[in-house]
C-alpha cells in the first residue's frame, strides 16, 4: 500500500471517528441547552399561574396556544412531586403527535390542591437540532474531501525528495561509473536520508573499486613469477637427457603452468573489461575474425571429427578488435569443447545476428554458467570463458542468448 | 647477433641470457633503468629486449632516447602489462614488436630473430639455411631451388624451428605459437605431431636433410646437421 493511501485511510478513519464522537457530544449538548430553555419557559408559565392564583385566589382560565398547553387537575389527598418530563405533545388543530416537554407541578387554591401540567412542543428544538446536524455533516464531508486533496498535494510535494532518492537507489549499479547525485530538500529527515544514501553509495563503490583493483593487481603480479617458471622450464629443457619419467613430469608441469597462465590472463581480461580499460573501438569485420578463428582451430575441429557448417554473411561492428576476437574465439572453443566426437557445429552470420550451435549431451543452466569459475566436470577450461563473453556483450550492448533444443546448444548474439 | 636484455626480474633475465647466448649470439644485460640507459647510450645492439616496468624509470623512455639519438636498434617490448595503450605507445615510438608475459623462450627467440632478420636484410627477404631457402615476403620455401608447398601453419612452424635451431622446443610452446590461447581445447598434442610429420616428410621428399628430431617426448629439436 502506498504511503499516501495508508496515510489517507488512517486520516479519514480518525477524522470520521472524531467527528462522530463530537457530533454525538454536540447533539447532546445542544439538546440539553435547548431543553433547558424550554424548561425555563415552562417555569415562567408556572410562575405566572402562581402569581395569578395568589392575586385572584382562583385558577387562571385555560387558554390554548400553538406551542403551549396548560391543564389543571384537582388532586385528592396525595401530594405530587414537582418534575420535568419528556412527553408527547398534540397540537390543537393537528392530529399528529410531536415530541414535547412538560412540567408537572401543584398549586393550592382555597384549600384545594390542583395539579398543573404545562406542556410545550419540542418541534422547533428538534428542527433546530436537525439543521445543526445537517450542517455538521456537510462540514465533515467538505473537511474530509479537502483534507484528502490537501494531503495528496502536500504529501506529493513534501515526499518528492524521497522519491528522487528512491529512484536513484533503484538505478544504482556497482559497475556503473555514474555517482549518486545529491537531492536537495528542506526537510531534515530527507536531508539525512540523502546524506546516508550518498555516503553509502560512495563507500560501496570505493570498496568495489578496490576489490576490482586488487583482482587486477593480483593477476598482474602473478604474471612475473609465472614468466620466471616458464622460462626456467624452457631452460631446463635444454640441459640434458631426460628419462621417460622425468619427461612425463616436465610435461605435466608445462601443462599446469599453461593452465595457470590462461586462468590468470582470463582474470586480468575480465578485470580490464569491468574497469572499462579496453577502448580502441574500430570497425571490425566479424566475418574475417570468424574465419581466422576457424582456421586457427581447424585441426582441433578435425581431430574430434566434428562436421563444421558455416553460412557467413558480411558484417561489420564497431568494437575493440581484441575483445571481438576473444568473444568469438571463446564461443567457438566452447562449441568444440562441449561437443562429442563426430558431432556438428553450425555457424550462421547474418546482418546483426550471429548464431553458433553445436551438438552436445547435456543442457545447462545459463545463469549458473555465467557465474565465475563455473565449469562442467569434464571441462578443461578456466571457467571464465562465458563470463568474459557475457561481459563483452554487456559492454557493447549485444544480447547474448542461449538455448538448448534437440541435443543442440545454441548461442546467439544480436548486435 | 648482439642482444641487450633489459629486465629487472633476475630469474627471467638469467633464463633469457642463457637461452640466447651461444651460436652467433652475444648477450648483455641490464637490471634497471639507469644501467640500461648507460648501455644503450654507448653500445649498439641488433635487438634490445625491453621490459617496460623498470626500477628508476619507464622502459618507454629508453625507446625515446634511442629515437632521439637516431639509434636504429631493434626493440622488442616484453611486458606483463597487456594494455593496448602501452602496446600502441611502444609501437608508435618505434618498437618493432610487443610480447606479453608470460612467454616461452622459444617464442621470444623467434620474435627477436624476425626483428634482426628484417633489419639486417635491407630489402633482401631471402633466408638461406643450408639447402633451404625461404622467401620471407612471398612466404615460400624451396629446397635446392625447388619449391615445396607449405601451409600457413607449417611455414610458420618451420621458421619457428629455424629461429630456435639447436634448442629443444616444447610441445606447449609450439601449440601456443600456432594456436594461441585456444590450445587448451585439445585433448592431446597429436595434431602437433602430424604437423611436424608433414613438414619432415615434405622436406625430406624434396631432398633436404631431416632436421627436426623429437626430444624425449617433450618437444622437438631443429638440429644444424
Amino acid at each position: 500500500m502506498k504511503l499516501l493511501n495508508k496515510y489517507n485511510r488512517i486520516n479519514i478513519a480518525a477524522t470520521i471517528g472524531i467527528m462522530l464522537v463530537t457530533g454525538i457530544i454536540y447533539y447532546y449538548a445542544i439538546s440539553h441547552i435547548l431543553t433547558k430553555r424550554i424548561d425555563k419557559d415552562l417555569v415562567l408559565e408556572e410562575n405566572e399561574v402562581f402569581n395569578y392564583v395568589s392575586l385572584n385566589h382562583k385558577l387562571p382560565d385555560v387558554y390554548e396556544s400553538n406551542h403551549q398547553q396548560i391543564t389543571f387537575l384537582p388532586l385528592g389527598k396525595h401530594v405530587i412531586k414537582r418534575r420535568f418530563l419528556d412527553t408527547v405533545y398534540k397540537e390543537v388543530d393537528e392530529d399528529d403527535m410531536e415530541a414535547g416537554r412538560a412540567l408537572i407541578s401543584s398549586v393550592k387554591v382555597g384549600g384545594q390542591s390542583y395539579r398543573i401540567l404545562v406542556a410545550q412542543s419540542k418541534v422547533e428544538t428538534e428542527y433546530l437540532i436537525k439543521i445543526i446536524f445537517q450542517i455538521t455533516i456537510c462540514v465533515i464531508f467538505v473537511l474530509l474531501v479537502l483534507l484528502t486533496v490537501l494531503n495528496r498535494v502536500i504529501l506529493k510535494s513534501i515526499w518528492q525528495p524521497f522519491y528522487k532518492v528512491l529512484a536513484q537507489l533503484k538505478d544504482f549499479s556497482l559497475a556503473d561509473k555514474a555517482i549518486v547525485n545529491s537531492t536537495p530538500s528542506g526537510i531534515d529527515e530527507f536531508k539525512e536520508l540523502d546524506q546516508a544514501v550518498i555516503t553509502m553509495a560512495g563507500r560501496v563503490k570505493t570498496d568495489y573499486q578496490n576489490l576490482k583493483a586488487f583482482t587486477e593487481n593480483a593477476s598482474h603480479e602473478l604474471l612475473t613469477p609465472i614468466s620466471v617458471i616458464n622460462s626456467k622450464l624452457d631452460t631446463l629443457l635444454q640441459t640434458d637427457e631426460f628419462t621417460d619419467r622425468q619427461s612425463k613430469l616436465l610435461n605435466d608441469i608445462y601443462g599446469t603452468v599453461a593452465r595457470l597462465t590462461r586462468l590468470n590472463k582470463s582474470m586480468l581480461l575480465l578485470a580490464k573489461i569491468e574497469n572499462g580499460l579496453i577502448g580502441g573501438d574500430e570497425q571490425v569485420d566479424v566475418k574475417a575474425i570468424l574465419e581466422e578463428c576457424l582456421y586457427q582451430q581447424e585441426e582441433i575441429i578435425h581431430s574430434k571429427n566434428i562436421t563444421l557448417e558455416t553460412t557467413l554473411g558480411e558484417m561489420q561492428v564497431s568494437a575493440s578488435r581484441l575483445l571481438m576476437e576473444v568473444l568469438l574465439n571463446n564461443l567457438i572453443s566452447n562449441a568444440i569443447r562441449h561437443n562429442y566426437s563426430g558431432g556438428e557445429i553450425t555457424i550462421t552470420l547474418q546482418p546483426r545476428q550471429l548464431t553458433i550451435s553445436n551438438t552436445g549431451k547435456n543442457t545447462f543452466d545459463i545463469e549458473q554458467v555465467l557465474k565465475r569459475f563455473h565449469k562442467s566436470n569434464e571441462s578443461e577450461g578456466t571457467g571464465l570463458g562465458l563470463t568474459i563473453c557475457k561481459k563483452i556483450c554487456d559492454n557493447y550492448g549485444f544480447a547474448l542468448q542461449y538455448n538448448f533444443a534437440n541435443e543442440k546448444h545454441l548461442f546467439s548474439i544480436s548486435f | 647477433m648482439k642482444i641487450l636484455i633489459i629486465e629487472d626480474e633476475t630469474g627471467l633475465r638469467e633464463s633469457i641470457e642463457a637461452y640466447f647466448t651461444g651460436g652467433d649470439s652475444v648477450c648483455e644485460t641490464a637490471g634497471d633503468f639507469t644501467s640500461a640507459l648507460a648501455k644503450v647510450s654507448v653500445y649498439r645492439y641488433d635487438c634490445i629486449i625491453l621490459d617496460l616496468t623498470l626500477p628508476h624509470g619507464n622502459g618507454l623512455d629508453i625507446i625515446k632516447h634511442l629515437k632521439n639519438n637516431q639509434h636504429n636498434d631493434g626493440v622488442l617490448i616484453v611486458s606483463a602489462k597487456n594494455s593496448l595503450d602501452d602496446r600502441l605507445t611502444g609501437l608508435d615510438l618505434g618498437a618493432d614488436d610487443y610480447l606479453t608475459k608470460p612467454f616461452h623462450l622459444s617464442e621470444l627467440k623467434s620474435r627477436v630473430t624476425a626483428i634482426v632478420r628484417r633489419r639486417s636484410f635491407n630489402g633482401n627477404s631471402l633466408l638461406k639455411f643450408n639447402e633451404l631457402s625461404i622467401d620471407l615476403d612471398a612466404k615460400t620455401v624451396a629446397v635446392n631451388g625447388n619449391f615445396v608447398k607449405f601451409t600457413r601453419k607449417e611455414y610458420s612452424l618451420l621458421l619457428y624451428f629455424i629461429a630456435n635451431k639447436g634448442k629443444v622446443v616444447s610441445k606447449n610452446a609450439i601449440a601456443e605459437h600456432l594456436w594461441g590461447d585456444s590450445i587448451d581445447i585439445a585433448d592431446n598434442f597429436d595434431f602437433i605431431y602430424s604437423h611436424i610429420k608433414n613438414i619432415r616428410k615434405k622436406l625430406v621428399e624434396a631432398g633436404a636433410h631431416d632436421y627436426i628430431q623429437a626430444a624425449y617426448g617433450m618437444g622437438y629439436k631443429f638440429t644444424e646437421a
